[in-house]
């Protein structure tokens, strides 16, 4: 082997240990943007475990929003309250349907919701009222919470 | 034949509870015309804001679906 050659064959070494070198290198690192983002991201809310204890009607409400007086019969000129009680805590939605019956036919009065985020026990009450004056005969109000019925209640206008 | 049933399209309702309400912003809202619809009072707004300063950082900037907690009147 000539000296010529020996040079030769100690570049192309060289050349072959620099790269062996280069695929060893670590990979480098993902771009900012793939970063997980936990700050950014919103808590999950609290299972819903809350229960409808009890529904009540009337015609006035307390401080507290419990009914003054239960009944489930009212004037024309009243304004109507279903007042729910729940047990538990958590984030639920409440709908109270309101409806008319006179013989076979129903006709829809009022639907309200409201979604509540209870720490305890809550007392919450839906309302309405006819500025003309509540035409005479049955209806009733149902309470939902969530898409379930969770009772309701029957009442009157004289 | 069916009677006729009456108007009930003059029906006002309302709802409130002891717990924080959730309230989901729509277009067009801010948090004065809530505290308007909410508590009878615009300038209840302070008590919106004060309730929920973990996702509001500017009163005046809300935006549709962001959803608020509302404290009990």
């Amino acid at each position: 082997m000539t000296r010529h050659t020996r040079l030769l064959a100690l570049a192309a070494l060289a050349i072959g240990l620099t790269a062996c070198q280069k695929q060893e290198a670590p990979p480098p690192p993902p771009p900012a943007a793939e970063a997980p983002k936990v700050e950014a991201q919103a808590p999950a809310p609290a299972p819903a475990v809350i229960s409808i204890d009890s529904i009540t009607l009337g015609n006035a409400l307390n401080a507290d929003k419990r009914v003054q007086q239960p009944t489930e019969s009212f004037a024309k000129t009243d304004t109507i309250y279903a007042v729910v009680e729940t047990k538990g805590a958590g984030q639920a939605t409440l709908k109270a349907k309101w409806t008319y019956h006179k013989a076979d036919q129903t006709a829809v009065v009022n639907e309200s919701t409201q979604t509540i985020d209870a720490t305890a026990p809550a007392v919450s009450e839906f309302h309405i009222s006819k500025p003309d004056g509540w035409p005479a005969g049955d209806y009733q109000v149902e309470i939902f919470l969530g898409e379930a019925s969770a009772g309701s209640k029957k009442f009157t206008v004289k | 034949m069916a009677e006729e049933m009456p108007d009930f399209s003059n029906v006002n309702a309302g709802s409130s509870s002891t717990a924080s309400k959730i309230y989901e912003v729509k277009s067009g809202d801010s948090l004065s015309r809530i505290a308007q619809q909410e508590y009878g009072n615009a300038n209840d707004w302070p008590r919106i804001f004060e309730a929920n300063k973990d996702i509001l950082k500017d009163p005046n900037k809300i935006f549709p679906g962001q959803k608020l907690k509302i404290p009990p009147k």
